[in-house]
This record gives C-alpha cells, sequence and structure tokens, in this order.
C-alpha cells in the first residue's frame, strides 16, 4: 500500500516555536496524527501537527530538504 | 442512586457490591488482554509505525488495566491477588481475546470492533455514579480516541485496497468477533442492576452505542451490524462472559509468572 511521508511539528509550551521533530510515513493523514503522536511522545506536548511533505511549498530554495515533494526524509 | 460510593464504602448490598466487583474485573481483564493482543504485533506490523503504534497502545491498555485492578481497592479487594494469582479459568476478559489474532486484519478488526466494544463499556461505566471511575476514566478515553482512530483508519484501507484476500480475512475477522462482543455488551441480572443503581448504562444502550460506532466502518467490507445476530449460547454470570478461557501463555505474561521471583511492589 502507498504511503506518504508526513513531517512532524511540535512545541512543548505555548510560547514556544514550533519546531520541525521528525517525520513519519503514513497511509492517510488519520494515521499520520496517530503514528506522529506515538512515536514522538518523548514529551509532554503542548501542540502537536503534522503535514504531508508534498504539500509544504518551497518558498527561496528548490533544494532545500522539505522541496522533495515527499520523497526526500531530512 | 445519589450517594457516590469510594473508598471503604459500606453503603452498597452484597449483590451490587459484587456485580460492581465483577464489571471492574472484566473491563480490566479485558485491558489487559488486549494489551497483549498488540503486544503481539509490536514486530511484524506492517511498517515500524505501526509496529511503534502497537507498542504504544499495549502501554496505553496495560496502564488502563493496571488503574482499573485499583479500583478493587475501592471495593475492599485486594488488586495484587486478582493481577497475579488468578488461574486463567477466573479471567474474565472479552472472549474475542481469548486466543491471539491470526493476521494483520484481525488486529484492525479487533483494534475497531474488541478495543472499540471495552471502550463503549468503559464511557458507561464512566458516566454512572462510580466515583474512581468516573475520576479516572476520562484519561483512558482520551487515550482510545487515538486507538479508534487507527483501527478504522486501517480498516477502511483495507476494505478498499482491491484485494480480496485482504476484504474476506477482515469480513471473516469482524463476522467472528460480532455475535460474542454483542453478547458481551448485552446486560444480564448483574449489569441491570448495577445500570438501574445508576453505576453503569443499561446493556441495550450499550449495544446501541456500539453498533452506532462501529456501523458504518464495517459497512466497508459488507457487514450489517444492525442484522448481526447476538450470539445466545452459554454464558458465565460470575465472570460476566461466554465459557472458555484466555490461553495460558497470555495468562502467564499477564501475571507475569515467568519473573515472580523478582516481583517487587
Amino acid at each position: 500500500m502507498h504511503e506518504h511521508v508526513y513531517d512532524v511539528f511540535a512545541r512543548k509550551s505555548r510560547g514556544d516555536p514550533l519546531a520541525h521533530i521528525g517525520y513519519v510515513d503514513a497511509l492517510d493523514d488519520e494515521t499520520a496524527r496517530v503514528y506522529a503522536w506515538k512515536t514522538y511522545d518523548e514529551e509532554h506536548w503542548f501542540e502537536m501537527c503534522v503535514v504531508r511533505r508534498s504539500a509544504i511549498i518551497p518558498v527561496n530554495r528548490e533544494d532545500g530538504p522539505f522541496a522533495g515533494g515527499g520523497s526526500e526524509k531530512p | 442512586m445519589t450517594e457516590k460510593p469510594g473508598p471503604e464504602d459500606t453503603t452498597l448490598d452484597a449483590p451490587t457490591h459484587s456485580a460492581l466487583k465483577r464489571l471492574v474485573v472484566s473491563l480490566a481483564d479485558s485491558k489487559r488482554l488486549m494489551g497483549i493482543r498488540y503486544s503481539d504485533w509490536l514486530l511484524g506490523a506492517p511498517s515500524i509505525e505501526t509496529g511503534i503504534a502497537a507498542s504504544s497502545m499495549a502501554q496505553d491498555e496495560w496502564g488502563h488495566a493496571r488503574l482499573l485492578y485499583a479500583m478493587l481497592k475501592d471495593l475492599g479487594a485486594d488488586p495484587l491477588e486478582a493481577e497475579h494469582t488468578r488461574p486463567m479459568e477466573a479471567y474474565a476478559s472479552v472472549d474475542v481475546l481469548d486466543a491471539p489474532f491470526g493476521d494483520w486484519a484481525a488486529v484492525v478488526a479487533g483494534m475497531v470492533l474488541a478495543d472499540g466494544a471495552i471502550t463503549v463499556a468503559l464511557d458507561a461505566f464512566c458516566k454512572g455514579s462510580f466515583d474512581p471511575a468516573c475520576s479516572r476514566i476520562p484519561k483512558m478515553l482520551a487515550e482510545e480516541e487515538f486507538h479508534r482512530s487507527l483501527g478504522g483508519a486501517w480498516y477502511r484501507r483495507l476494505a478498499g485496497c482491491g484485494s480480496t484476500e485482504a476484504t474476506e480475512l477482515l469480513r471473516g475477522a469482524t463476522e467472528r468477533m460480532l455475535p460474542p462482543l454483542l453478547r458481551w455488551l448485552t446486560a444480564d441480572d448483574q449489569i441491570e442492576a448495577l445500570a438501574a443503581a445508576g453505576f453503569t448504562a443499561p446493556g441495550d444502550a450499550q449495544v446501541a452505542a456500539f453498533r452506532d460506532a462501529v456501523r458504518d466502518v464495517v459497512a466497508g467490507v459488507g457487514v450489517d451490524v444492525d442484522a448481526v445476530r447476538i450470539r445466545e449460547d452459554a454464558w458465565d454470570p460470575s465472570r460476566g462472559r461466554g465459557p472458555g478461557h484466555p490461553d495460558a501463555d497470555a495468562v502467564e505474561r499477564a501475571r507475569g509468572d515467568r519473573n515472580r521471583a523478582l516481583f517487587v511492589e
């Protein structure tokens, strides 16, 4: 079954910057949510979110780590 | 019932006290066995992320079981005895967890159906008037939301992947699990007495909640949950489940037999 790369972002406290903490391979948005929450559970996160890497739009360079449209894993 | 029983409560009559204890043991044993069945798939799940999720869910279930067993103390019983000394014939876990899941399709069906049925029973208990349940179960239900989400997503994916084999395996597991789970949620006299006293919901309400929770998901493999007949064979009122018991290996793991000499509490 085809999987997508989802990047995981989280912050520990309300005022913290949202940081990229890793990625998961998932079937869809729903499984990505669960995999992210269960995989990166070493902290008591205030907020966590995932975004499909193919949805990330590069702004200033096309060779950045998130510009692979889902195929690259920084 | 307006008074809420708690630690060292003495207001319950003997039949209600006994029924409440049976309900707690049934939920705790089911959680413990659910954790063991998830733990079987830490390795061998379809992806590393799924294995990690299975590991985490196993931890969730064992944590829930520990909290539920601890409620026995509020009912004057010894949680350690319940956790570590009972023979397998005394386990009150839901019937469909008696044997390991044979394949990933069965795990997915178990996530949606077995874990789902236990969650319905927990939710009903949480909304009743037993104080320890009201305070400790909400966190379990929040964690179960992730189990439901993962189970539903995998179920829909297998049901719609175009593989006849996957669909057949999923349908077979679903058709095997539904009748005993519906029977488990259908109240007997003890549950009806607890419902009348305000400790949980009546059986028909729990069955309806379960059907509502899984109806759309199981329709994906052509199963109409409203048409599934509730199993009507033998019933063990002392445990609130059908005849039989979990396999010996699972109970040895649940009790911690192999490390008994190292037991520290």
